[in-house]
């Protein structure tokens, strides 16, 4: 298992969650990926694609400025 | 005081002013036409307790966020006294107004002494009560209304009980409109569990449905049990008279507290009593002076009725905007025998019902005509939604708001806008309010010189993007469909057979990780980049095998057939618009404002 970090600060919609599929295509199952942006829009987003795509949302922060979500591949 | 001496004309007849209600419209009228004549006698009569409140404190008082209750008072009766020379009586109740004799009459309710008022110019300024229906039970203890700062407090310490006992209060309100959610707020974010029932199919009336809709889903996301098209019907109550019951026409609720906010009527007893006419909206009706048909008889705020700007209909927008304004102008004009005016003035009597609300993380705001009300007035309406970020989208703490704009076919003008989101909108629905009284058109909102650095706007602001998006359908560029509109015929497609041949084909545009988050339930993906790819193949220069399944589906379709292409907010389903026609669908239809403005549920 590793722990995959994706930088997604600054990236306009879609661009955090494209870059989370992304990652999550290269990871293998067990693997964490956690994934920093500052797009409002991802926090919905995140949870939405980890129900349809059966992914496990471990944790998701939102700090007013930038969210954090850490998801286990399944 | 700002009254120079040439003001100062006690020739001028007019001596005594006597101003019935003391809040928003009444202490206004009062104190400017003692500026504008400092030798008026004015005295001001308010039946309750308090005067010039700030009655749209009230719900930040109920949640706590407005800690003390003398905050929310603005001035008391002897400021008025020591400030400006102006007398006011609280606990004065006026009962009849003689025309004929310029008297009014007044009764003292704490003492019960009648005393009788005579003047040369009267102001009405009774505002406006909150509607109640006799509904049974409608008064057991904890059913409210909210007008006055009393009503506040009682409301405010039936929380604070059930805080003190450590149970989860359970508070119904019913009605959807501004005040009703704006408590609703309040009472949640103090602990209480909330429902909002309302009788409509739809919360925030004078909104639209998909605008009001994602208020709706903020609110539930809150945690706020919303319910539409429901009515409340009757209450119940324990032995000791508080209600514990709810009964609507669907359900049976349990209940600690209830507030009923269904809206509020014009208070109009004494002005119709004494032949003072009303108008349509059943507010008193007035010029623009705020004069009434009696003459030397003013009425503003709440209990008189405006007049829209863009249809110049009779209105009724009981709003404290409007009520300060009005008090302003009939205080002017009712201080001297003779306007002193020279200025340029314009009367505000015409209004566009422009309004704002902050509803948990969001803010909601409105101005002009709806697209309903466009309707309902025969407008031959064209609508955008357009989500924009409300700052440079690389700028931390950038919001999206979703910007409506409402516009009259033919001639371009703008008739109206509603803004929703996270971020700012006040400043947008100020500037299309702006727009809208000058006359302006979509082209004139598309050109306007606004400020911009990143924290502030985006180098486009949003209501630029939404006024070009609007240009680009006027122009014919680009083709739209409501998410109502859409909503309504996949439900009315949902009844027929499969395969049916109205069925429009609808494909989201975006990238497959973004079509995994949530789309319009029935649609297909089939991303732009591989949308691009279609001329290759239809040309030759590709083979359709390299094409995703949906798109060799897509490619095989009768060229008429009803395309709705979707994205996240419009823009790239625009694009695949573009694309599509060059390849002979011409029957191509961009879902306005994509999926984050399409409220009526994602899969
Ligand atoms: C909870 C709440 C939130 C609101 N929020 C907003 C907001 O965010 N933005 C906004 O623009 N507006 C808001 N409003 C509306 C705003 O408060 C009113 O438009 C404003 O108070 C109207 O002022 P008014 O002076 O015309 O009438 P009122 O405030 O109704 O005052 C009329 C006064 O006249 C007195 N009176 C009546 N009859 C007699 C009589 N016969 N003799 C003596 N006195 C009499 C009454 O006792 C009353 O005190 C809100 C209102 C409420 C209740």
């Amino acid at each position: 298992m590793s722990v995959i970090k994706v930088g997604a600060r600054c990236l306009q919609c879609p661009g955090p969650i494209v870059e989370l599929h992304k990652a999550s295509a290269k990871a293998s199952p067990g693997d964490v990926i956690e994934i920093e942006a500052t797009d409002p829009g991802f926090k919905k987003d995140v949870v939405a694609w980890c129900k349809k795509t059966k992914n496990e949302l471990l944790k998701l922060d939102d700090f007013g400025d930038h969210i954090v979500a850490v998801i286990r591949k399944c | 005081m700002d009254a120079k001496p040439v003001f100062a004309r006690p020739e001028d007849g007019v001596r005594r002013l006597v101003v019935i209600g003391g809040v928003a419209a009444g202490t206004k009228a009062a104190a400017k036409a003692k500026r504008e004549n400092p030798d008026l006698e004015v005295t001001v009569l308010e039946k309750g307790e308090h005067i010039s409140y700030a009655g749209c404190g009230l719900p930040y008082f109920v949640g706590g966020i407005i800690k003390e209750g003398k905050d929310l008072l603005v001035r008391s009766p002897q400021d008025f006294n020591k400030d400006y020379g102006i007398v006011v009586l609280t606990h004065h109740e006026a009962y009849k107004i003689l025309t004929e004799e310029k008297v009014v009459l007044a009764r003292d309710t704490e003492s019960g002494q009648e005393k009788a008022f005579s003047y040369d110019r009267l102001i009405i300024a009774t505002g406006a009560k909150p509607v109640v229906p006799p509904i049974p039970g409608i008064d057991l203890k904890n059913v409210f209304t909210l007008r006055k700062p009393v009503d506040a407090l009682k409301m405010r310490s039936a929380l604070e009980k059930a805080e003190a006992e450590q149970r989860k209060l359970k508070a119904l309100v019913v009605g959807g409109g501004l005040i009703g959610l704006e408590v609703a707020e309040n009472m949640a974010l103090r602990g209480a569990s909330v429902t909002v029932v309302e009788m409509l199919d739809q919360i925030l009336p004078g909104f639209d449905l998909e605008i009001a809709k994602i208020v709706e889903n903020h609110m539930r996301d809150k945690g706020v049990n919303v319910l539409t098209d429901e009515k409340v019907n009757s209450f119940e109550g324990d032995r000791e008279g508080f209600v514990i019951k709810a009964y609507t026409t669907k359900r049976t609720l349990d209940v600690d507290l209830v507030l009923w906010a269904t809206g509020v009527k014009p208070d109009v007893t004494l002005a119709k009593e004494a032949g003072i006419a009303l108008g349509p909206t059943g507010a008193i009706e007035v010029d623009e002076n705020f004069e009434t048909n009696v003459k030397g008889i003013y009425a503003v705020g709440d209990c008189a009725q405006t007049r829209n700007l863009l249809t110049g209909n009779p209105a009724f927008y009981p709003l404290g905007s409007t009520a300060n304004k009005m008090g302003r102008v009939a205080g002017t004009r009712a201080a001297r025998q003779s306007f002193l005016g020279t200025a340029k003035e314009r009367s505000p009597l015409y209004v566009l019902g422009t309004g704002v609300a902050k509803i948990f993380d969001m803010a909601v705001a409105r101005t002009g005509l709806s697209e309903q009300d466009a309707r309902k007035n025969s407008f031959d309406a064209e609508t955008v939604l357009v989500p924009a970020h409300d700052r440079a989208h690389y700028y931390p703490g950038h919001k999206f708001i979703i910007t409506k704009l409402v516009v009259d076919k033919p001639t371009q003008r703008l008739l109206g806008a509603q803004i929703v989101g996270e971020g700012v909108v006040d400043k947008p629905i100020d500037v299309i309010a702006t727009a809208l009284t000058f006359g302006g058109t979509v082209g004139d909102l598309a050109a306007i010189d606004l400020a911009y650095a990143p924290p502030f706007s985006m180098a486009l602001s949003s209501t630029i993007v939404a006024a070009n998006v609007m240009l680009n359908k006027l122009s014919g560029r680009m083709t739209g469909i409501s998410p109502v509109d859409l909503k309504r015929r996949l439900d009315e497609e949902k009844g027929k057979p499969g395969g049916s041949a109205s069925r429009p084909f609808m494909v989201d545009v975006r990238t497959e990780a973004e079509f995994l988050t949530g789309t319009v339930p029935g649609a297909v993906n089939i991303p732009l980049s591989d949308i691009r790819r279609l001329k290759d193949v239809v040309r030759g220069a590709a083979s359709e095998l390299d094409l995703p399944d949906e798109a060799r589906k897509l490619l095989r379709l009768p060229r008429e057939t009803e395309l709705i292409l979707i994205c996240r907010i419009g823009q790239r389903a625009y694009l695949a618009a573009l694309e599509l026609k060059r390849l002979g669908f011409l029957n191509c239809k961009v879902l306005d404002g994509g999926v984050m403005s399409y409220s009526f549920g994602l899969e």
